[in-house]
């Protein structure tokens, strides 16, 4: 009963010992996931110091800084002068936001005020952007100060309290922050999809899956030319005890890439919670289930390495170009025609429902079915194939 | 031939492949703790009757007993009795000696203990004990020869399968598997032992058949062999070799 644990443990301790696969599988991920955080960042949103010189240090300005410290996007530093400059002029920094004295009572009488940012050069990207923010957060407490002292104002012959004017208006102003008249909404192109990411994680992912094809191809064939598969016919290992430590041994070699590209791409794209990385894990292994009896079909027919080779590379270069690895080919007429025949289609699709539409594992039955489905019959049909390619008794 | 001491018996042994016969009514038995050779010419059919004796390939045609089990029908109490020593270095060279016998134990059917124990034992039998933590890939030809006789011990088997095990090393090698072989004999193993080389089956079998385009042309013990040729002092069992098998190179 334990043999096919055996052959699988055997596996595992090649793959293992050889550092060229090692490295392969569980290097390249690394190294695939270093670039793409270097293309798309490792935070969705932009993050900045805002460093800032408060000269007034006014009921406005204190609020000023406090609005700035609370957006995700910005993280406020106050300096002196003197150290704004002096890190100016060492570009240090390249951008400081100087907010005057008399700022607070400027705003407090309805007069104009100004803040100044003081740049290195163009203050680079970082400081543009940070000039924006500010710039908008400022105007925004500007528009809020003249409302407040025009209401304030055009009641000043009414038996109102100031505070209570004061009250109503800084209620009336607070539902209007949370419902702006205005919203803007972004829609990206080629799709419906929210973010690029949330494709190219499980493009990425499905992609490396798809190798586990290559390396079972292989291992049937490597052991076929080593003589030790004839050896191991003259012992008491059953050909389904073989296929199902192959197998066992292919998957368990796929979820180890598949656990180290979803560990990174979660950790640092944070790209879902603890249940998405659950539901997704488990999915790679279904995943994983039906390439690897893939590869054994392959592994069965072929007689030389080189056979099972080009045999595997074919098939997943045709499952990664035409299954949408990193586009949706949905309504693409020919293309997505194509696609449904690949694994890949429907195993992007799945893993792409569940982390950007947040539908759950449950819900994939169309991706659950046809991964165990293809691993059932690959299985079948390796097996047979073994028997009737004269592989083993 | 089918003496009650007869622990392999096959009879009328056939096998073609895709038209071509391999191996054509070949029939012979080997006795309990006898070495029995089988000589031939490459081409001869000795690796076929090796694999059908050992389960890999069905004969066409014929019976094979070992240990009174058939192997066709009963090929699972078969392999529990036989050890393999393919010509082919059937080994996993990434792996350390220690981890390749631990696991064709395993295959055997040995638990986790004994098969350690079983594979200290048997790499001390074939001189290797102090590499037993080295990979494969690092030993010479030899050791690598030594080491795919230690994995057909594994089993604990009663009867061995040695196909061609001194091809290609070192004379200090081989003299090391020669005295391996007789001490296994001696300790109540029965071998066939297949060989190119005339005077490694002088020196270790028993009896021995010669066959050559897959029928058996000659059988019997060495010196009855000469005898056959000339004055066995004389004669060599390579003149006896040629003399049957003709001298026209083979592929």
């Amino acid at each position: 009963m334990l043999l096919p644990f055996h052959i699988a443990l055997l596996e595992v301790k090649r793959y293992v010992g050889s550092g060229q696969e090692l490295a392969f599988s569980v290097a390249l991920p690394i190294v695939l996931f270093a670039l793409m955080y270097g293309a798309f960042g490792g935070e969705e949103s932009f993050h900045a110091t805002a460093h800032v010189v408060d000269l007034d240090y006014g009921t406005h300005s204190r609020a000023l800084i406090n609005n700035l410290d609370t957006l995700d996007e910005i993280t406020v530093r106050e300096r002196t002068l003197d150290d704004a400059n002096g890190a100016l002029d060492r570009s240090a920094i390249l951008t400081a936001v100087v907010i005057p004295a008399g700022f607070s009572a400027g705003l407090e009488a309805g007069e104009p005020v100004a803040i100044t940012f003081r740049k290195r050069g163009n203050g680079g990207n970082t400081g543009q952007i940070i000039e924006a923010i500010v710039r908008s957060v400022v105007q925004q407490m500007a528009s809020e100060a003249r409302v407040r002292a025009t209401v304030g104002s055009a009641l000043s012959g009414a038996a109102i309290p100031p505070d209570r004017i004061d009250s109503v208006v800084g209620r009336l102003l607070g539902e209007s922050r949370l419902r702006p008249s205005v919203t803007v909404e972004t829609r990206w192109l080629g799709g419906d999809q929210s973010d690029p990411i949330d494709r190219l994680v499980p493009g990425l992912l499905v992609m490396f899956l798809m190798f586990a094809v290559t390396m079972n191809a292989q291992t049937l064939v490597e052991e076929r030319q080593n003589g030790t598969l004839e050896r191991l016919m003259t012992t008491r290992l059953g050909v389904n005890q073989l296929f199902l430590g192959k197998f066992m041994a292919g998957v368990l070699r796929a979820v180890v890439q598949a656990m180290t590209l979803l560990a990174l791409a979660f950790a640092a794209l944070r790209i879902g919670d603890a249940i998405d990385f659950v539901e997704l894990a488990v999915f790679s292994a279904l995943v994983a289930m039906a390439v690897s009896a893939l590869g054994l079909v392959i592994g069965s027919v072929a007689r030389t390495r080189d056979q099972a080779i080009w045999a595997a590379v074919f098939i997943t270069m045709f499952m990664t170009v035409f299954g949408g690895t990193f586009f949706d080919l949905a309504g693409s007429g020919p293309l997505d025609f194509l696609s449904r025949f690949t694994l890949t289609r429907y195993a992007i699709d799945s893993m792409f429902a569940m982390l950007a539409s947040g539908q759950t594992l449950a819900g994939q039955f169309t991706g659950i079915a046809v991964h165990v489905g293809v691993a059932a019959v690959a299985l079948v049909i390796a097996r047979t194939m073994f028997r009737v390619a004269g592989g083993g008794r | 031939m089918n003496g009650s001491d007869d622990f392999l018996t096959a009879q009328h042994l056939h096998k073609e492949f895709d038209g071509f016969t391999a191996v054509d009514n070949v029939s012979f038995s080997i006795r309990r703790q006898e070495i029995f050779g089988l000589l031939g010419p490459n081409g001869a059919g000795k690796t076929t009757t090796i694999r059908m004796l050992s389960t890999v390939l069905s004969p066409d045609d014929g019976e094979i007993t070992i240990g009174g089990n058939s192997v066709t029908g009963e090929s699972d109490k078969v392999r529990q009795v036989i050890g393999v020593c393919p010509q082919e270095l059937a080994l996993y060279p990434e792996l350390s000696a220690t981890d390749n016998l631990v696991f064709f134990g395993r295959m055997a059917g040995l638990s986790g203990r004994d098969a350690k124990s079983a594979a200290a034992e048997n790499l001390e039998r074939v001189g290797l004990l102090d590499r037993a933590r080295d990979k494969i890939e690092k030993f010479s030809g030899g050791m690598k020869r030594r080491v795919n006789l230690a994995i057909a011990l594994m089993s604990r088997p009663q009867l061995l399968f040695l196909d061609e095990p001194t091809v290609g090393i070192d004379p200090q090698s081989r003299n090391h598997i020669f005295e391996t072989v007789e001490a296994l004999r001696d300790s109540g193993l029965t071998v066939l032992y297949t060989t190119h080389y005339m005077e490694e089956a002088d020196r270790l079998c028993d009896r021995l058949a010669i066959m050559d385009n897959g029928r058996i042309v000659a059988m019997g013990t060495p010196h009855d062999l000469k005898s056959e040729i000339g004055d066995p002092a004389e004669v060599t069992l390579e003149t006896v070799f040629l003399e049957l098998t003709g001298r026209s190179l083979r592929d």
